[in-house]
């Protein structure tokens, strides 16, 4: 591919017919990606410095949306409802799929059974699986609930206490782990066998073939999870909203499922407010952006790719 | 090098390809749409121009124009049978109903270029759409056509209005200004007639009260904020406003927070964790499990729609007019009203047809034969006591017609902010019903987050 050498005076005829059908073969993507990704991007940025209700032409305001969002105690709650999801959500999650997916890796009759069984739920569409859960974590009839008083425990009124909305949430969460297992899975069979041959003719227990072996061999799988699902979960939406169902409001009991993007979606088009909301979305930008970045740099100590040292 | 200038020349051709088609489209959509962001804000002179050049079309082919509702397919039948007869008998226009278009996908479509041409939606989207400016300001045509406002129920002609303008006529209403019971519950507690007053409310929402040994609620009278927080009903009820005459927003005049402390009070009463932890296990509303029909819940406000067919004669379900505070007898029959509206987006091709369809929706006959065979309230007056609506298989809603003349029925008033209003209505009587706040620092709370609104509107 890159070749060095060759003339530094400019791209040759033929060069230029090459990249000519090369732009005409890709324009599909290019087009897609101008009209529908860069130009609203480009676009909402300018409309976060305007107010704008979708008809009247926007009016400058400069950086009053940005400077009102700091004002605004709803941007801190829902800031802090988000933030919750992904840190106490994100981590558990991750954790319970790779020991699933251990599990299912392991050698036992029936591996592509177990395999099916546990991805099954990522199926269930995510409204559909909320409303499920909010019966099972009804505080009276649900099965949870019944079964902490089985061995004693007064169980929580899950979906009305406002503290135990976002946990009840986390635990849905749990469920929906299919697809992380099943990357992890194909991680884990990526592992060489002769490190754990080698390991074990060392003496190596499982325990520490885990953390000197599988764990740094799939490092780069959990470095690629953990920053899809941290997008994914600042952008925390649909069950939020369905489970908020049961009090019958947007944010949930006081507010506590109201989540950045229901917030963002409230102020756009319950409110109109399309240039606070261009705003918001903007400061999620930041955020997740800032997230990922301090990941990265991190991830240089703890992730490792094959071939290298 | 190479590379460098490789890539420079891809970017570089790439961005022409692009800026080429883009603007490519953006002639495109201009010529097709009329609709470019900006004519919005100028468009208040638009109805007459736009009346004429309709009025010039050739008379003798027949308009189609789009009629988009918010009803399902379930739903959608009685309104169906009114499209269908007027485009029998009309022989200008044909109407062609979309249903399940919720107001999100109504807000895109009248923002963007193809405007369905009337659609039927939430009154309180009216306000911030009309202001705006994606909605017709029926001024006009009400009076060139001679239209009477004076007809129409004035609790819901009041919530078509923004600024002192009519933006649209609402086609059906919603009422809650009854008190649904448990006939069961109240002869198991002796109770021979229903409550007359709040305090009576109060006082019997305690006798219809069970609890277990361990202090658990198993039976309860009466919940305030069930099955949602009310933030309109309870101050209608208690004879509140939400914004007087000079401009001020008055959630926290003083009937407004006497309703949220006695909304409150109930769960001083029962406790909340004991309420909160009864209402999660109550039966699904609607369903056969429904708390008041298992008499889970022995009091409950209800709205026309509820229990329909229970609530007859011998059914389980009794009904009465909204207890009213005893100090103010002359709140009787107190109630709020919500309407459907149907408005003509500005960008609307065909208004005048639009209206001509929107007035035969707000004809006596068509209100009359719709409430028949939809079971809901007419909006026009005198539709109330047509003798068509009398008929045995329509009784359980004779009463309702009844209280719809009342005149202390209320509603909210329509504005630029009034889904901000409302939600900071909900988010604070929240507060000050879990005992948080006290009712007046959470209603001074909405006050001073809503009256910037309201002046800068």
């Amino acid at each position: 591919m890159a070749r060095a050498g060759g003339n530094a005076v400019g791209i040759r005829r033929r060069e230029r017919k090459i990249l000519l059908k090369g732009l005409l073969f890709t324009s599909p993507w290019i087009i897609g990606f101008l009209i529908f990704q860069l130009y609203p991007i480009v676009t909402s940025f300018y409309y976060s410095l305007t107010e704008y209700n979708l008809f009247k032409a926007p009016k400058w305001v400069g950086l009053d949306n940005y400077k009102a969002l700091f004002q605004d105690e709803k941007f801190y709650k829902s800031m802090y409802n988000t933030l919750y999801i992904t840190i106490v959500g994100v981590v558990p999650h991750m954790a319970y799929a790779l020991a699933m997916a251990l599990l299912l890796n392991a050698k036992v009759k029936g591996q592509s059974i177990y395999r099916t069984i546990y991805f099954l739920p990522t199926l269930v569409p995510a409204v559909a699986g909320s409303l499920l859960w909010m019966w099972l974590l009804n505080s009276q009839y649900g099965l949870i609930n019944m079964a902490l008083e089985a061995i004693g425990i007064a169980g929580p009124n899950w979906l009305i206490d406002p503290d135990w909305t976002k946990p009840s949430l986390v635990l849905m969460g749990f469920w929906g782990t299919g697809t992380i297992t099943v990357m992890y899975l194909a991680a884990l069979q990526d592992v060489p066998k002769m490190f754990y041959e080698a390991a074990e003719i060392d003496g190596a227990s499982k325990w520490r073939q885990f953390w000197t072996i599988t764990f740094p061999s799939i490092s780069p799988m959990t470095l690629f999870q953990l920053i899809m699902m941290l997008i994914s979960s600042f952008q925390y939406f649909t069950e939020g909203m369905v489970f908020a169902e049961a009090t019958q409001s947007m944010g949930g009991p006081e507010n506590s499922l109201l989540f950045y993007s229901i917030y963002l979606y409230q102020q756009a088009f319950s409110f109109l407010n399309m240039g606070y909301a261009s705003a918001m979305a903007w400061m999620l930008f930041l955020v997740v952006m800032a997230f990922a970045l301090v990941i990265f740099k991190t991830s240089a100590r703890w992730v490792y790719y094959g071939g290298d040292k | 090098m190479t590379m460098f200038n490789r890539k420079s020349m891809a970017l570089a051709g790439t961005t022409v390809l692009t800026l080429s088609l883009l603007a490519g489209c953006g002639s495109n959509n201009n010529n097709g749409g009329s609709a470019s962001p900006s004519s919005g804000s100028s468009s208040g002179a638009s109805p007459s121009a736009s009346s004429q050049a309709s009025e010039s079309a050739k008379p003798k082919d027949k308009v189609e124009i789009s009629f988009w509702t918010t009803y399902t397919d379930q739903d959608a039948g009685p309104i169906t049978k009114l499209v269908d007869q007027f485009n029998k008998t009309n022989d200008h226009i044909t109407v062609k109903m979309l249903g399940n278009q919720d107001p999100t996908k109504q807000l895109t479509a009248i923002s963007g270029g193809a405007a369905p041409d009337i659609l039927l939606t939430y009154w309180n989207n009216i306000g911030p759409w009309a202001d705006a400016g994606a909605v017709l300001d029926l001024s006009d045509y009400i009076s060139k056509s001679g239209f009477d406002v004076g007809t129409v129920i004035p609790a819901a002609m009041e919530r078509m209005k923004i600024n002192d303008k009519y933006y649209a006529m609402p086609f059906t209403m919603s009422m809650a200004s009854s008190l649904m019971y448990n006939k069961k519950d109240f002869a198991d507690a002796g109770l021979t007639k229903p409550p007359e007053t709040l305090e009576e409310l109060f006082d019997y929402a305690k006798q219809l009260t069970k609890k277990d040994a361990n202090g658990n609620i198993t039976q309860i009278g009466f919940i305030p904020d069930f099955p949602w927080i009310d933030n309109v009903f309870w101050p209608v009820i208690f004879g509140g406003s939400w914004i007087d005459a000079n401009g001020k927003v008055t959630p926290n005049a003083e009937p407004n927070v006497k309703s949220i402390a006695y909304q409150r009070s109930f769960y001083e009463e029962f406790g909340q964790s004991q309420i909160d932890k009864f209402k999660s296990g109550m039966g699904k509303r609607g369903t056969p499990q429904d708390p008041l029909l298992t008499g889970q819940l022995a009091m409950f406000i209800g709205w026309e729609y509820h229990f329909m067919p229970e609530r007859g004669e011998d059914g389980p379900i009794g009904v009465a007019p909204f207890p009213y505070p005893a100090d103010h007898p002359e709140l009787k029959g107190s109630g709020m009203v919500s309407p459907r509206a149907v408005f003509i987006p500005q960008k609307a091709k065909h208004q005048d047809e639009a209206w001509e369809f929107m007035q035969y929706l707000m004809q006596a006959d068509t209100q009359v034969q719709y409430s028949l065979d939809a079971h809901v309230i007419p909006t026009i007056t005198s539709a109330l006591d047509d003798e068509r609506l009398k008929v045995e298989e329509n009784k359980t809603m004779w009463e309702f017609y009844e209280r719809a003349k009342s005149a202390n029925l209320n509603g909210f008033p329509n504005s630029a902010y009034i889904n901000e209003y409302l939600q900071a209505l909900t988010e604070e009587t929240e507060k000050a019903i879990k005992g948080t706040l006290s009712p007046q620092e959470a209603m001074d709370n909405v006050a001073k987050k809503i009256q910037p609104l309201a002046d800068g509107k």
